[in-house]
């Protein structure tokens, strides 16, 4: 059984110092994690994948976390010039800074503005931009926020905290596989004197889906 | 009236009733994060693209996809969709899970010494 790769041990003991440790399992598999070891021994033993592609994939998920788009927003709000071509090549904007895409997935990042406010769903399934937030929340893949949000986003967004004017259009961006939006969020009030690394620790990542705003911390005059 | 089964596929969930809203967030299970990562490199291989993994969770049906969960759904659909294309066969998984199982009932813990040679 060589090239197994990731088959957790029987005893918890971890042989391989320093090999994904956090990802071994030491409880007695369930079911769907039973096949979860077989389907992937079996890919790996009959040539179809290796096993240090996945602990390699492992490594870049947890690589790609919301700092990522923190960093982009963060940028846009310094840097009028760049944020037109973010805004109009979001991919090819994330690409220049180094955020590695995994398929032929396009990056869309919507602007809100005193006007309009942008809101992320995936109705069909999960869609997620992944390659600037990483992977989406649990609550992103459950029915009701994907139900919600495209009939009544804003009853939606007020159970986040977030209540809006009433004459602030929302717009809904039902993302694919092939269309992952990113919300650019507002810049909060009284950040003018923050540096771009300051700003970026703002930037959550529930802002950049769309469901709160960036907000200064707690006890910060705004 | 049965018109609601068949103008809608069990996933397309936008504006349909539902449950109140929870925000639900969990860190993944080591296995979940696993088969994750096999998804993306099954993609990469052009074995399962994200499509056709969308279309296979479809097609398990409102009742199969109401009660696993994300994770679990995903790799079901692996499984159907290796045996759809002839890269796995049912009886494989079905020994091979039996082998896997084994390594943790106490008889068996002493054969998957080599188990973890990654």
């Amino acid at each position: 059984m060589s090239g197994a790769g990731h088959t957790p041990h029987p005893h918890g003991a971890h042989d391989h110092a320093g090999d994904h440790a956090a990802v071994e399992d030491v409880a007695r598999p369930g079911y769907y994690e039973i096949m979860e070891i077989a389907v992937r021994e079996l890919l790996v033993e009959r040539g179809h994948i290796q096993g240090a592609e996945i602990h390699r994939q492992i490594d870049l998920l947890d690589s790609r976390t919301p700092a990522l788009g923190a960093a982009i927003v963060a940028r846009a709000w310094m840097d009028p010039a760049f944020k037109a071509r973010l805004l109009a090549d979001g991919r090819g904007v994330a690409e220049e800074l180094g955020v590695s895409f995994y398929d032929d997935t396009g990056l869309i990042v919507l602007e809100n503005t005193a006007e309009v406010h942008n809101l992320v769903v995936c109705t069909l399934c999960s869609c997620y931009p992944r390659p600037v937030l990483g992977l989406p929340p649990e609550w992103y893949k459950l029915k009701p926020y994907r139900a919600r949000a495209v009939s009544e986003p804003r009853a939606l967004l007020a159970e986040f905290g977030t209540v809006l004017p009433d004459d602030v259009e929302i717009r809904v961006s039902d993302s694919t596989s092939m269309a992952r939006y990113l919300v650019l969020p507002r810049r909060p009030e009284g950040t003018e004197d923050f540096t771009e690394t300051q700003l970026a620790a703002l930037v959550t990542r529930d802002a950049m889906i769309g469901v709160v705003p960036v907000e200064l911390p707690e006890g910060r005059p705004a | 009236m049965s018109e609601h089964l068949i103008t809608r596929l069990p996933n397309d969930l936008g504006g349909q009733p539902s449950p109140p809203f929870e925000r639900i967030d969990h860190e993944l299970a080591p296995w979940e994060k696993r088969c994750h990562a096999l998804a993306d490199v099954l993609d990469f291989h052009k074995i399962i693209n994200t499509e056709e993994k969308r279309r296979g969770v479809e097609a398990l049906g409102s009742e199969i996809i109401g009660q696993l969960s994300y994770y679990e759904r995903w790799i079901v659909v692996f499984a159907n969709i290796l045996f759809q294309k002839g890269i796995l066969t049912p009886e494989d998984l079905a020994l091979r899970m039996q082998e896997v199982e084994r390594r943790w009932t106490p008889d068996g813990a002493d054969d998957a010494g080599g188990a973890s040679n990654g």
